[in-house]
């Protein structure tokens, strides 16, 4: 038997019943959330069709997109018909005479293969070398919000700024680059004044101010990545480079594609560089469709030819771009999960 | 046989391993503790996911310098953790195809393995076309598709639900049984380990408190710390002043001499399952939660200060606040020492 028994002081208490505001459809008209006042409902607006009312609100857009983009390609059309030049300015019909140029035009068409050859090599080392530096920051390492940052300074830098810079370390006779080859033995070389040399150039001075954006895409791509994949990896017996290669590579192959692509598209559009570095020189060793198109259509002045360029240029680039991407799609994404 | 000896590591000054030394042999070894406790570090210095210090070997081959994907390990934990890119028939045939299988081979293993699952209609998709029960039965059958002499298991069926846990419990229950394997299972739930494993290990704070048979860790165990380790719902613990005249509780007064034989004189601690507090007698307490968990109650009592747990096998319905009358059955309490350790077991000297 206990000796004492102990009774608390308490009165019998349940938990007081939870109470929800009463639902909307029970408020009253006059509630002044619950009805829209009359006037309104009787205005012209609601008096269009609900399918018809999304239009009004799409035009503002659409009359901007129409302004910037499809007057501007509509104009293009028609100008690409014409033979306008400074000696016969406006708008005449000139039929498809500016395109039966441009098919013998072997100029252009050198352009766009080398543009191919310099868009194709240096995004793909971009690809490479940004793929690379985001693996090496990716984890756990010493000052890696450092070299982050470090990465992304080239980027940051305006292009005509950095090829500036390029073109004086690649002066031949008063840059540092040449004393340097010349100090380890490789000796001068003419960087700018040789065809080959002056395309290396070119591609170096790309690959150097557009590997940061690959970097930090693909970066972006890395740490979005769920862990446990890598954790099941290790355990299932894959040691770094094959987890790299089957599941760290297959998880980024849509990120890629899209990195790849984005790259593509300015790649092909590749100008300043150019400009400020070779001037498409020496010769026309270095000329790209668009300093082509700049030097037909704004340094001589003949804009009907120039708008026919540009349209052939225009159509290539879309199609190409397609094809790529659906190349990519297929062995990056779909291939890499077969 | 596995062997741990004297495993530790702390991250940041907090010990997740102290000192663990351990054996298993093949069958299902049950790691038993709370959150926190660190099963999960082991299984993951076992899988070499972390580096402990201390050796760990495998039939005696050391496996400090083994790196995680030369070990023969298999491992399943909480998380629905599989290959998001791969169908569910490629998840199965990675680690086949990792260990040099033929791709064919690999797959047709693969495809036998989610046969024995029930998921062979399944081969075709992506691990998040599927429910939560299947994502982990995929887990499971990749880890048990591997045949490893080793699988680790943690906390495997906790994210889903009841009827799903129990259905899949017997399933690996019954794909385990014929096989040589370690199994190590981390669980949270006394009652699991009791159920599943051949051996149970306690664990708290980085530290293997108890090992051995389940039935025998859990009539007696050796610490205080282990008694609150294998009791769910909480063991309830009496601080006890024992004399030649009486026996003082704290907080409840004096209680029947008799309910401890056999001890000297001195301060004691008892512990008391929530089932050996039965409703009736005369010892007022105060309602202070009720818990009805599927067919049974567990009531929260406060006893003039002393917090009880009472487990009853009904759905009660005690209202917060009320006065119950109780019986602690003092007869089937543990005795603990000064020094936390168990003296005496259901009230007989131990």
């Amino acid at each position: 038997m206990w000796s004492r028994s102990k009774t608390a002081d308490l009165t019998e208490g349940r938990a007081p019943a939870l109470r929800f505001p009463a639902p909307v459809s029970a408020w009253p008209a006059s509630h002044p959330e619950g009805r829209i006042p009359q006037a309104q409902t009787a205005s012209r607006f609601r008096r269009i069709p609900v399918y018809r009312q999304k239009y009004i609100f799409l035009l503002p857009g659409l009359l901007v997109l129409i302004a910037v983009i499809l007057f501007p390609l509509l104009f293009t059309i028609r100008v690409s018909f014409s033979s306008w030049d400074v000696y016969n300015p406006g708008l005449n019909n000139a039929g498809g005479a500016m395109y039966a140029r441009m098919w013998d035009d072997a100029r252009y068409w050198e352009a766009l293969r080398r543009l191919s050859v310099l868009s194709i090599s240096t995004v793909l080392i971009q690809y490479v070398l940004g793929f690379a530096l985001a693996l090496l920051v990716w984890r756990e390492i010493a000052a890696r919000r450092f070299f982050r940052v470090l990465f992304l300074v080239p980027m940051m830098t305006t292009p005509v700024v950095m090829s500036v810079i390029w073109r004086t370390i690649f002066h031949e006779s008063l840059g540092p680059l040449n004393p340097i080859l010349d100090a380890i033995g490789i000796g001068a070389q003419p960087w700018l004044s040789q065809p080959g040399f002056a395309f290396a150039a070119v591609m170096v001075v790309e690959i150097w101010q557009w590997t940061p954006f690959m970097f930090l895409l693909l970066l972006a791509g890395l740490l979005s990545l769920p862990s446990e994949p890598f954790l099941a990896a290790k355990v299932d017996g894959a040691g770094p480079i094959r987890t790299f290669l089957s599941v760290t590579f297959p998880m980024m192959g849509a990120i890629s594609v899209g990195a790849i692509l984005i790259r593509a598209i300015e790649a092909s559009k590749i100008m300043e560089t150019v400009y400020v570095l070779t001037s498409g020189g020496p010769g026309t060793s270095t000329e790209t469709v668009s300093y082509y198109i700049y030097i037909r259509g704004m340094r001589d002045f003949q804009i009907g030819y120039s708008a026919a360029l540009s349209l052939t240029y225009l159509i290539i680039m879309a199609v190409a771009l397609t094809l790529i991407a659906k190349a990519l799609m297929r062995l990056m994404v779909r291939g890499a999960q077969a | 046989m596995l062997h741990l000896e004297d495993l530790s590591l702390s991250e940041g000054g907090v010990p997740h391993l102290a000192g663990i030394s351990l054996k298993f042999k093949p069958g299902l070894t049950t790691l038993l503790g709370r959150t926190g406790a660190g099963k999960t570090t082991l299984l993951r210095a076992i899988a070499g996911l972390v580096q402990p210090a201390g050796r760990i070997s495998f039939n005696g081959e050391d496996w400090s310098h083994i790196p995680p994907w030369r070990r023969p390990v298999a491992m399943v934990t909480q998380q629905f953790i599989n290959y998001p890119h791969l169908n569910v028939l490629d998840n199965l045939a990675f680690p086949l195809i990792r260990r040099g299988e033929e791709k064919a081979a690999a797959r047709e293993a693969a495809r036998d393995m989610l046969g024995r699952v029930g998921l062979a209609q399944m081969a075709s998709r992506r691990p998040s076309e599927l429910s939560g029960g299947q994502q982990q039965r995929v887990a499971i059958a990749r880890a048990l598709v591997k045949g490893a002499p080793i699988l680790l298991l943690d906390e495997p069926f906790v994210n889903l639900d009841y009827n799903l846990r129990e259905g899949m419990r017997e399933e690996l229950s019954a794909l385990l049984h014929a096989t040589r394997t370690t199994v190590i299972y981390a669980s949270t739930d006394p009652r699991e380990a009791l159920r599943m494993g051949d051996a149970v290990v306690l664990m708290s704070e980085g530290r293997a408190l108890q090992s051995g048979p389940p039935r025998a860790v859990f009539t007696a165990p050796e610490t205080l710390e282990a008694a609150k380790v294998v009791n769910d719902p909480p063991v309830n613990l009496l601080g006890a002043d024992l004399s030649d005249t009486g026996l003082e509780i704290d907080h409840l007064g004096a209680a029947p001499r008799d309910s401890i034989t056999g001890l000297p004189p001195g301060r004691y601690t008892l512990a008391l399952r929530a089932e050996d507090i039965r409703q009736g007698g005369d010892l007022m307490a105060r309602v202070a939660l009720t818990e009805v968990t599927g067919s049974e109650t567990v009531t929260h009592l406060d006893a003039g200060g002393q917090p009880l747990v009472m487990l009853e096998r009904r759905i009660a319905d005690h209202a917060l606040g009320q006065n119950l009358c109780i019986t602690p059955d003092l007869s089937r309490a543990l005795v603990y020492g000064a020094d936390g350790r168990l003296i005496a077991k259901g009230g007989q000297n131990g």
